[in-house]
Order: C-alpha cells, then structure tokens, then sequence
C-alpha cells in the first residue's frame, strides 16, 4: 500500500516534475524566440507584378497612333531590410523587369540582353548594403549621390564602402554603369554604347545638420573596343571630376552650402593624344578632344517657421560636363531668391521665387537670357472659403545668328482658384472653381512678327463627402480653349469618380469614368471615353493584391485621314505586395 | 658619271622648284563649334589637292585661323604636322583632321583658353587659310586659299512648361498637358525636328533612371514648333494604395536636324537631348502632396 502511495506520489512528482520542466523549457525557449525575434527585425516589402496592354487601331492597317506601353511586363521587386540587433542591419533592394522597354540612353533599343547587360541595365537593381554600426558595405547596383556637381543620376554595378567613423567620412564605389553594346542598323535600331567603368571617392568630416566638409572624385572611362560594330553617333569618353563641398547649419535656421568642382573630360579617347592639352594626372591624359572647365554653386539662406528665405547661384562653365549627370546642360548662370511666407495663423501661405539663367557665360554661343518668375499664394479665409492665386512666367531671349531679329519667347500662366465648403449634417459640399490663363508669345527670326499663342482652362469640380457613409464619389466639368494662329482647339471634358471600401472594409474599390469632347478647327468632333477602375485588396494583414484596370477609346473628326480613325487602348497591371514586418508581429 | 647625276640632281631640283600644288577648299559655312567634332563630319572641310607636274613631289599644309580683321589666332606647326604626297591620279582629298590637325595647332591669348575650357573657339566669323609648303624649309608652293566661317555653339532648349517639380491638377491634367521649350539657337537654316518624351516614374524608381529605362508614354516629334498640348488620356491615379508618392513623370526634347541625327553629338549626352525635368500630378489637389521620390 505504502509502495503503491510512493510510486503514484513518485509519479505525480515526476509528471509535476516533467511539466515544470517542459514548461519551463518552452517559456525558455518562448524567451530564446522572442529574444531572437528581438534581435532580428524584418521590414520592408516583395512583390511581382503583371503588366499587360493591347491597341486595336482602325481602320486595319491603319499606324497613325503607336503603342505607348509594353504588350507584357513582369515586374519583381524585393526589398527587405533584416536587423540584428542595434548594430547590424542588412538591406537588400532588388526590383528588376522581364523584359527590356529602354529607349533612351546607351540601353535604347536593346531586345535580347546579354547576362551582364540585363544587370547593368538602368530598369534593374540588384542591390546588397550589408552595415555593421558606422561601416557600411555597398554591393551591386547603386545610386550614389555624393554632391549636385560631382555624381549622382547613374546607377553604377559594382562594389564600395561608406565608412563613417565619428565625424570622418569615407566613401569609394567601383562598377559598370553600362556594358558594351553592339551597334544594330535594325530595325529596331540598336544605337549602341560602350563599355562605361566608373570610380568614385569622398573624403571628408560631417556632423548631421551641423556641418559637412567634404572632397569627391567621379571618374569615368569608356572601353573602345567594347562594342562591335560600334555605335554610329555616341564617341568613347571619359572624364573625371574633382569638387569640394561645404555645407554649414547655424542657428535659427540660417544656412550656408557651396561646391566647387574642375572637371577634366575626354570627349572622344579615339582622338589623338595632346600635347598641348594639360592633362590631369593620374587621373586622366589629355587628347585633343579633351576640355578642362569649371562649376561652382551656393546657396545662403535662413528657414523658419513663418520665413524662409534664400539664394541660390549656379555657375557651370561651357566645358563643364561629368559622367555622373549626363543630362546637365553646361554654359549657364542661374540666380534665384527664393521665399516662403507663412502669414495670418498659417492660413496665408506664400511660395515664390524669382531669377535669371544666362546661357553662354564663356561666349562660345549666342547669349542667352531667361527671366524665370513663380508665385503661389493661398488664402484660407474663412472654414467656408480659401482663394489660391498662381503666376508663372518664363521669358526666353537671345541673339538668332544670321537671322535680322533675335529670338524672344514668352510664357506666362495666371491660375485662380476659389474653393468654397457648405457643412451639413451628414453631408460635406466641397466646390472649386479654377481658371487658367496661359499666354506664349513666340517671335519670328524673319519677320519681327510676333504670334500669340493663348489658353483657357475652367474647371469645376464638385466633391460630396458623406459623414455618415463609406462611399467617396466626386465630380468635375473642363473647358480648354487655345488659339493660335491657324488653329484653334477646344476640348470639353466630364469625369466622375466613385471611392468605396468593401469586403468588410479589406478591398478598396475606385472607379472613375472621363469624356472629352475635342474641336480643332471647322473638323468634326472628335471623342474620347476612358474608364478605369483600381482594386485594392487586402487579403492578410501583410499581402495585399493591386489591380488596375483602363481602357481609352479615342475617335478622331475628320482632321485626319483615314475618315473616322480610332482606337481602343487597353491596360492592366495586377500584382501581390508581402510586408515583412516583424515589429508588428511582435 | 658626275655629269649624269649632276644633271639628275639639277632636274629633280628644278621640278621641285617648279612644282605646282593648287588647293580647293570647301569648308561649311557654319561649321560645328565643337573643333574635334570636324573630324567626325567629312562634309565639314575637303581640301581637294591637285598636284601640276608635281607628282611624287611631298608638300606640308600651312594651316592658319584667323579674325576678320586678319590677326591670326591658330597656325599648324610646322615641324610637327604630317608630310603629304599627291597620289599617282593627280588629285587628292584630305579631310579637317589633315587640314587642321588638332594636336599640332597651337592657338593664342583668349582662344587658347577658350579651347582648353570648352572645346569650341568664341562664337564669331574666323577665316581659314591654306597654303602647301615644303617639307624641308616650309618655302610656299602654291597659292594661300582663304574661306570664311561663323561659329556658334549650337544650345539645346531649355524647357519651360511644365516647369521643374510642377505639381498639376489631376483633373485639368487628364484633358491637356501643355508642353513649351525654346528653340535650339542659333536658330538653323532647315526646320529643326523637336522630339519631345514623356516617361513615367515608377515608385521604385529614380527620374534619370525612368527616362533610361521606360517606355515613354508620350513620343512625338515635332517640327519648328516649340509648344505642343498633349491629351495624354490616362487617369493619373496614385500606383497603389500602398504608394504615397504623386504620379510622377519626366520629359525631355530630343533635338534632331534635317537628317534625323542628333543636332549635337559630341556635347553633353550625345544624343541632343535637353536637360529632363519632373512634373507631378496630384490626383486629388485638396489632400496634402508628398512629391519626394
């Protein structure tokens, strides 16, 4: 009897025993869990997409209006960001598409990439920023931007590091921005480009909105033989840019930014070496195509809460160009003032500026002057009313060569804007009203004559909102008018709009319907019917499913031949978002 | 056997002597303003060489740029530039790189510095002079020929409407875009082809990165004119919910000559494109804007 007690007391000790254990052994490793789950963070979002189009142009063989998208295109991106613990996090950035759609820049035209061209390819990232505390490892595709004159617009394939050591900077990225691609008379017409290497360094101390002191290199070179046969009209370059920026943040808002930079740039490496050119060691030996110039810009200004003020001047010499933004337009002096006025308990609110540009500062062209005024003042003057007024100009004139007058173009746009609110009891009335003036002056080179060119746009829009209802509808009516000399072109539009949620508030439907009613001329009408309709749907609290739908039907008047040429576009893009986001979780 | 050679020598001497070279030089009355760009371009500068009695006879070019007023501001060294010999037919065509060889001319005071800089010389009227000389004491054997050019670096638009970071209506937006950018100056001779590109901005990516890597939704070209209003007929509505960002785009003009070619290929880009700006479109203009991409 006393042994049967013991061991049912034995085995009852032991089951307590063993729970405990397991329990204790769970909440340890619910402990260890969290304690991992604490350590390591997930955020961020991956996803694909589908894109698809279609064009039905009639009459059949009809081409006078061209496909404006891709038939097809996948879509991918991933983009999380892992976090372990305080000092070390790991970001990747990964968005890249099926198929190539380039047609501008070196990429333009190409259909069947190689590998490495698929991943240099602008339309694709593939990017890996590993970072322990201040040291920062840069792999992949990336878009660095160092400063406004040295590098900043390219994406460059390669690897680097941003170190930044307690108020020491250092930066250094090496890569391929673009792969050598073949010249394809076509067509499609393949342009071509050369293999593009890029480097590029900063040095320098900064302290977050306090104060940045900082030297860069940018260097580019081109491979000439890197493409066969190769291209027609671009030439194999290279360039390098020294520049050395200065930012300083004072108290009550005052602020000082300037650069400097001297770019040395190559314009075609085929050309011959020079000896006559300076050349810039070791960065670059000069060719007789090579061009030394200078930039500089600064900016001095106070920002507060009613008042911002500032300045700002660019200079960028003739010969200044860089690899890393190859779209800057050189030869030019802009000076702007800048302002910002908070008035009236922040319900006046000012945004303007004013400046010149001056192309030709090195008298290389004919010069140029711009005079570049904006203005945007908004008024709420009552719950009921606010007023926004708007004024744009830009007036452009230069010499014109051989011509007898010079060039003198013109352009200024006066927008008014009331919108009046009524508030009921479940309902709010939201009417605005907008009329735009817009006035181009264009003057001609041989006659002195000068044509005007004149715009009118009214638009009313009407916007319910319902207190007590989910459903968000609104309305608008448009007229546009322009008349210059020779034709005249009046379009009139209707559009209606509905926003509702549904499915227990986890989809979000939007649908919008717009007809426009278009003239040129003595022609016949010709119309234009789009509908559309986005689906937002939440199907977990991390995925989500997108879908957007158009199609545009557009028939002509009689402006053009074939008589009563239309077409119907139709678009669709759906596609799956995840969101890690294991704070939430948590 | 002295008296034959003496005789060769004296003949070869007097032929020399009497040798003959006469120039014909063609040369574009506006002419690139980039000098290297010459060189890519045959229809620049020809010299055509023909050669009287003179076969086998070598000659150098003395090449000189001057001003109107005659001060020459650019010759060819002499010592340094390359030795010609008239091909067996009579005539020979030599092109900008033989004429004005750019390694071996050497230029003076503010045109010296202004080709350093920019690559061009000051835009103005400049004179070209040729004249062949012998190789040994650059002695003339031949004619100076002279033509006159005007230089202008050639300035792609600006544009002007919409303006950098504009933020339109949605609603007046979805009728008509109204697109402006100024001329290329100086102002041609043929009517310029103005190739304007709209490019969307994915929320995934960057303007410059959008213009390289899209489909332009917009691509028109556009002859002489310098304004054009677009009916996009789109619905600008936001990417997706998730997406906080203003539908975002950028726009460029492509400027093409008579040809079709770029108007500048060896300036900026390459590929005559004007700087890009962006534009947004806010959907719904009584809701707060985030325009930062």
């Amino acid at each position: 009897m006393i042994r049967k007690k013991i061991i049912t007391s034995s085995f009852f000790l032991c089951m307590f025993a063993a729970t405990s254990f397991a329990q204790e052994t769970d909440s340890l490793l619910n402990k260890a869990k969290d304690k991992v789950k604490e350590k390591l963070q997930v955020s961020g979002t991956m996803g694909v997409t589908y894109e698809g189009y279609g064009l039905t142009r009639n009459p059949s063989g009809w081409t006078g209006y061209q496909p404006r998208r891709p038939w097809n295109q996948v879509r991918f991106n991933f983009t999380p960001t892992f976090k372990f613990g305080k000092n070390f996090s790991l970001p990747f950035n990964f968005n890249f598409a099926a198929i190539p759609t380039n047609f501008a820049g070196p990429y333009a035209g190409i259909k069947k990439p190689s590998f490495g061209q698929f991943i240099t390819n602008p339309m694709n990232s593939f990017g890996i920023n590993p970072k322990y505390k201040w040291a920062e490892l840069q792999l992949g595709t990336q878009y660095l931007k160092y400063s406004d004159l040295s590098t900043g617009d390219i994406g460059v394939f390669g690897y680097g590091v941003d170190l930044r050591p307690n108020i020491f900077r250092f930066k250094f990225f090496t890569g391929i921005s673009q792969q050598g691609i073949n010249y394809v008379v076509g067509p499609p017409t393949v342009t071509g480009a050369f293999k593009r290497k890029n480097w590029m360094a900063q040095i320098g101390v900064e302290k977050e909105d306090s104060y940045l002191f900082a030297f860069n290199v940018a260097k580019g070179k081109d491979l000439p033989n890197s493409a066969l046969p190769a291209p027609l009209t671009v030439k194999p370059q290279e360039g390098v840019v020294l520049s050395l920026v200065s930012d300083l943040y004072l108290e009550k808002g005052f602020y000082f930014k300037a650069e400097g930079a001297q770019s040395t740039f190559t314009k075609d490496v085929i050309t011959p070496l020079s000896p006559v050119l300076k050349s810039l060691k070791p960065f670059i030996e000069a060719h007789t195509s090579t061009i030394t110039d200078y930039a500089a810009q600064a900016a001095v200004g106070k920002k507060g809460k009613k008042l911002d003020l500032g300045v700002m001047v660019k200079y960028l010499g003739a010969g200044f160009q860089t690899i890393g933004y190859p779209f800057l337009q050189s030869d030019r002096l802009d000076y702007t003032l800048n302002t910002r006025i908070n008035a009236w308990k922040n319900k006046m609110n000012i945004v303007a500026s004013i400046g010149q540009r001056v192309n030709n500062v090195n008298n290389t062209a004919l010069k140029a002057k711009q005079f570049i005024g904006n203005l945007n003042w908004f008024t709420q003057f009552s719950d009921k009313f606010s007023l926004n007024v708007s004024y744009n100009n830009f007036g452009f004139q230069t010499a014109s060569g051989f011509n007898p007058y010079g060039i003198k173009n013109v352009s200024n746009d006066l927008g008014i804007n009331p919108t009046f609110t009524f508030t009921g009891k479940k309902i709010i009335h939201l009417i605005s009203m907008s009329y735009n003036y817009s006035k181009y002056d264009e003057r001609d080179v041989i006659t002195g004559l000068t044509t005007s060119n004149n715009t009118h746009t009214a638009l009313l829009t009407y916007v319910p909102t319902y207190l007590e209802k989910e459903i968000a509808p609104d309305f608008s009516i448009l007229y546009f008018y322009n008349d210059v000399p020779g034709a005249k072109i009046t379009l009139a539009t209707l559009s209606a709009a509905l926003s509702m949620p549904a499915v227990k508030k986890k989809m979000r439907l939007r649908g919008q319907l717009q007809y426009t009613l278009g003239k040129l001329n003595s022609f016949s009408n010709s119309n234009n019917l789009i509908a559309s309709c986005n689906i937002d749907f939440k199907l977990t609290k991390k995925l989500t499913w997108a879908t957007f739908l158009t199609t545009n039907y557009f028939k002509y008047g009689n402006e053009i031949l074939p008589n009563g040429a239309n077409y119907t576009e139709t678009s669709c893009r759906t596609g799956f978002q995840y969101r890690f986001d294991t704070k939430k979780q948590k | 056997m002295k008296k034959i050679l003496s005789s060769i020598i004296a003949v070869f001497i007097f032929t020399t002597a009497m040798a003959q070279i006469k120039f014909n030089l063609i040369i574009n009355s506006q002419p690139p303003a980039q000098l290297t760009e010459w060189s890519n371009r045959r229809e620049v500068l020809t010299l055509i060489v023909t050669a009287q009695g003179a076969l086998g006879v070598q000659f150098k070019i003395k090449t000189e740029i001057k001003t109107l007023d005659g001060t020459v501001i650019g010759s060819a060294d002499l010592a340094k530039t390359s030795v010609f010999t008239p091909s067996s037919t009579g005539t020979t065509i030599l092109v900008a790189n033989d004429v004005m060889p750019l390694e071996f001319m050497v230029f003076t005071g503010k045109y010296k510095t202004s080709l350093e800089r920019t690559g061009k010389l000051p835009a103005d009227n400049y004179t070209i002079c040729v004249q062949p000389v012998r190789p040994t004491d650059y002695g003339p054997m031949g004619e100076v020929i002279c033509k006159n050019f005007y230089l202008a670096s050639t300035q792609l638009p600006i544009l002007m409407k919409p303006y950098n970071e504009e933020i339109l209506d949605a609603k007046k937006a979805q009728t008509a875009i109204i697109f402006r950018w100024t001329p290329v100056v100086p102002k041609a001779t043929t009517p310029l082809t103005y190739r304007l590109q709209v490019f969307e901005v994915l929320p995934t990516q960057g303007p410059v990165q959008a213009l390289r890597s899209n489909q332009p939704l917009l691509d028109k070209e556009i002859v002489a004119a310098t304004q054009y209003i677009w009916q996009p007929q789109l619905t600008f509505m936001p990417y997706d919910g998730e997406t906080k960002k203003l539908p975002t785009f950028i726009w460029t003009i492509q400027s093409l000559d008579a040809n079709h070619n770029p108007v500048t290929q060896t300036d900026g880009n390459g590929e005559g494109r004007s700087e890009p700006i962006i534009f947004f479109i806010n959907p719904d203009k009584n809701k707060k804007s985030q325009k930062d991409n």
